[in-house]
């Protein structure tokens, strides 16, 4: 899988159910060539039938449907391009039900929505993006399947001299990074690992597919020393989990250098790239010292599922911050406000009006991201919709029946503040039990608010 | 549907960053609300040119925008070579430095060719190299300052370019004679070797490996020098590079013409007519604002580095970027080290007492204030 010949089959099909087939064999192919074994061959092709029929049937008919399969390392994507027309996608929502029984009327849509529904269950993730005027792309993966491994407890004390470098191509780092991430496993709590960690040929895979970029802590005997990662997060940050350091003795000088090491060597590596500021949501405590500017912090459930923890975040601009302009709904300006100033930073806050019932389309969706071994659940507004209130509260109950006998997820909301139209749903979201907790400069399309359901732990 | 615009653009490309330069002042002061700013962060000299270029500025006829520039520079290359005892072929003069290094990179690397620097140094030799499609390899400094021996192993037989920042900005450190002669010994004339030398006159030693003679003695070396520091037309964008004949000749083939204006021409040949008090002048403003840097930061327990040049980077207690944005807040503008690789330091321009002391009164407080837990 190398990172930088992604493999990539695009067809434009009229939107005619007569051309089912052809995308249906074409995803069946491509799944199979990209590397999922039958179980998510199937799942694949199934959300590629689902998904075109629903849309040759409402989506827009001046122009082809745009099916794009790629092959992104760890998974397989497909994105449909298409006009809106009379697309409504609520069933793909997390809380989505389909009604069949509603009546005779609606029978027909109802059904239509199933198969969206079906399709969105069947895949691992699903998203939507507006891609201009009216012109949307909808996105579903499916992952390749991983064994889930035991974290390593082997106590070690590195020897001196460590050196940290960017884990090449081939056997050799692909085995020292899955060592890497099960000793992480073992030491860190689950909340500052990433979930590959525990399928840690997935992580080296992750990494080589460059998905996660990834450096890499050796001691002289060239065991694995510590590690940090990092990925993108919007087209203007990074989000990084580390360091991680594998001494037995974490309070040792050396332990500590080798956390300063990485530390130094991934704000050079993302120095000079697209990204304006580095974040993390999961620092480890080995984060050294005057390196990041806090951000605030989340009060999540305790690891054993009882109490209350704080999780901070930590982040840094990589360069000047040059400004910038945030919406806001007035209710949300004294808190903007105060965090603004608190982090000495410059924007502009402008007033974003919640839109007239009648510009709206009747429905709203919600991308949710639940990890369930890390008990946290984030929701993000996609598209508004009349219902958003409502939509938003189903989630909630939703995310909190997933639980069954465990505690219910810590929700999270993130709004990105470069949309008015998402800083105009603050209302509706405070009404819904969510209170504003951080901003996250720069990782959207603009500064991210993440917002906290303060009712999660009830 | 239109072809996304991403897919018509190369790989290397899509990949690099576009260098964002920081707003103007009267922007950059409604938005950090202060009613004064004191630019600290671009080197620049803030003496201003020297009298005579002051004079050609000052006569500028408005109606002489009309015309368009000499092309080659005609005068201005004539100036440089009675300067410096060379025929003015032998001089190429380019909209700034920046221009020049594009060009001498477009003139000798092709597919699959890299060029060599230093990984902690002037950012725009690795970002031309990179946007060009070639690979930059890069050689961590050694003590501060660019490490020879590293360079010559680097060396590969698609080595085309080596670029040597003396003194390297943002560190000051400068290669003596001697270990200039080793390293070019080792390159033997298998690749170019760009000396650029922007910092050259605030150097005053006389073990001080100067270009301009080196040149003549290793063929394959090219000079880079500009008016933006010592003689203050940064405004004016005027650089140059000088060389043997061929190589100039090579360089002017892939270079644009016109590039330089009207006014930043003359004024660049004016300010080397009368440029000896002006050089004296700067070199004591600068050694006084060292005499009132240094030991202040030494008294905040700062470490620091200040060579040739007229800045010095000092490492601060917290991240560069947060003191950047407070000190912003005091109307003090200085450079973050994160994009030069260097995090948690910035790099503060040397210039006259009263702003020097402004900014040692907000740096203090900003470092109080971050010592405290005070600040973000």
């Amino acid at each position: 899988m190398p990172a930088h010949s992604p493999q990539c089959l695009t067809l434009e099909l009229p939107p005619d159910v007569a051309y089912l087939p052809t995308a249906a064999s074409a995803a069946e192919n491509a799944a199979q060539v990209f590397g999922l074994d039958r179980n998510g061959t199937l799942k694949l092709s199934l959300a590629v039938e689902e998904f075109f029929a629903y849309l040759c049937r409402f989506a827009g008919r001046e122009e082809p449907l745009r099916l794009t399969l790629s092959q992104g390392g760890t998974f397989v994507r497909v994105a449909f391009r298409f006009r809106a027309g009379d697309v409504s996608l609520r069933a793909l929502n997390f809380a989505a039900q389909v009604d069949l029984a509603s009546g005779p009327d609606s029978l027909s849509d109802q059904a239509a929505e199933l198969g969206l529904l079906v399709a969105s269950r069947t895949t691992d993730r699903c998203s939507m993006e507006s891609s201009g005027s009216g012109v949307y792309v909808l996105t579903a993966e499916v992952d390749r399947q991983y064994p889930e491994a035991a974290p390593l407890c082997t106590p070690q004390f590195l020897i001196p001299p460590i050196s940290v470098s960017r884990p090449e191509d081939g056997p050799l780092a692909k085995g020292l990074l899955q060592h890497a991430a099960l000793l992480a496993a073992e030491r860190y709590p689950v909340r500052a690992c990433p979930a590959s960690f525990f399928r840690p040929e997935r992580f080296a895979d992750m990494v080589t597919a460059g998905q996660y970029q990834a450096l890499l802590a050796q001691d002289a005997t060239g065991k694995p020393a510590g590690l940090l990662c990092w990925r993108a997060s919007g087209p203007k940050s990074v989000v990084f989990s580390g360091p991680y350091v594998f001494d037995a003795a974490p309070d040792r000088v050396l332990a500590k250098e080798t956390a300063r090491l990485l530390a130094e060597r991934f704000l050079s590596a993302v120095a000079r790239t697209e990204a304006v500021c580095a974040f993390s949501e999961r620092p480890t405590s080995d984060v050294p010292e005057g390196w990041f500017e806090s951000l605030g912090s989340l009060t999540l459930r305790g690891e054993d599922g009882e109490g209350e923890s704080p999780q901070a975040a930590l982040f840094r601009h990589l360069r000047e911050d040059v400004g910038g302009a945030v919406w806001c709904h007035p209710d949300l300006t004294p808190f903007l406000e105060r965090q603004y100033n608190l982090l000495a930073f410059s924007r502009d806050i402008l007033k974003a009006e919640p839109t007239q019932t009648h510009h709206t389309t009747e429905h709203s969706l919600l991308a949710t991201s639940l990890d369930r071994r890390r008990g946290l659940a984030i929701l993000r507004p996609l598209l508004d919709g009349q219902d958003f209130a409502t939509n938003l509260a189903a989630h909630v109950s939703a995310l909190k029946e997933q639980a069954q006998e465990g505690p219910p997820p810590d929700i999270l909301l993130h709004l990105d503040l470069s949309e008015p139209w998402q800083a105009a749903l603050y209302p509706a979201i405070r009404g819904c039990g969510f209170e504003p907790r951080l901003i996250l400069p720069h990782a959207g399309a603009s500064d991210l608010l993440v917002c906290q359901h303060v009712t999660a732990h009830s | 549907m239109s072809l996304p615009i991403a897919e018509l653009v190369p790989p290397h490309i899509r990949a690099f960053e576009a260098y964002v330069p920081s707003r103007p002042d009267a922007e950059l002061m409604r938005t950090y609300k202060v009613d004064h700013l004191h630019r600290l962060n671009n080197n620049e000299n803030a003496l201003g040119p020297p009298p005579a270029a002051r004079r050609v500025l000052e006569s500028f006829e408005p109606p002489s925008a009309a015309a368009y520039p000499s092309g080659d520079c005609f005068f201005l290359r004539q100036t440089l070579g009675e300067r410096f005892g060379k025929d003015p072929e032998r001089f190429l003069v380019g909209n700034g430095s920046c221009e020049v290094i594009a060009s001498v990179i477009k003139a000798f690397c092709d597919k699959g060719d890299n060029i060599i620097t230093a990984d902690k140094t002037f950012a725009v030799y690795e970002w031309v190299a990179e946007f060009s499609g070639f690979q930059a390899r890069l050689i961590p400094l050694r003590n501060q300052g660019f490490d020879s021996e590293a360079m010559l192993r680097a060396m590969n037989g698609r080595t085309k370019i080596l670029f040597v920042c003396n003194p390297n900005n943002p560190t000051g450190t400068w290669w003596k004679r001697d270990e200039m002669e080793r390293f070019l010994r080792g390159v033997a004339g298998r690749a170019i070797v760009v000396l650029d030398e922007a910092y050259r006159e605030y150097v005053d030693d006389e073990d001080f490996p100067d270009g301009m003679e080196i040149m003549e003695r290793h063929k394959n070396v090219v000079v880079f020098r500009t008016f933006s520091k010592m003689y203050a037309l940064a405004g004016l964008r005027v650089g140059y590079v000088c060389g043997q004949k061929d190589a100039v000749d090579y360089i002017r083939r892939t270079h644009i013409v016109y590039s330089v204006n009207s006014l930043g021409q003359p004024a660049a040949a004016a300010a080397l007519l009368d440029d000896a008090e002006h050089i004296r002048s700067t070199q004591a403003m600068v050694a006084e604002a060292k005499a009132l840097l240094l030991p202040a930061f030494d008294e905040l327990g700062l470490p620091y580095v200040c060579g040739a040049g007229n800045f010095a980077m000092v490492q601060t207690p917290a991240s560069d970027s947060l003191i950047y944005r407070q000190l912003m807040r005091r109307g003090v503008m200085v450079r973050t080290m994160t994009g030069f690789r260097f995090p948690n330091w910035i790099r503060v321009s040397l210039v006259q007492q009263p702003v020097m002391r402004d900014f040692l009164s907000a740096f203090r407080d900003v470092v109080d204030l971050v010592r405290q837990g005070g600040a973000a």
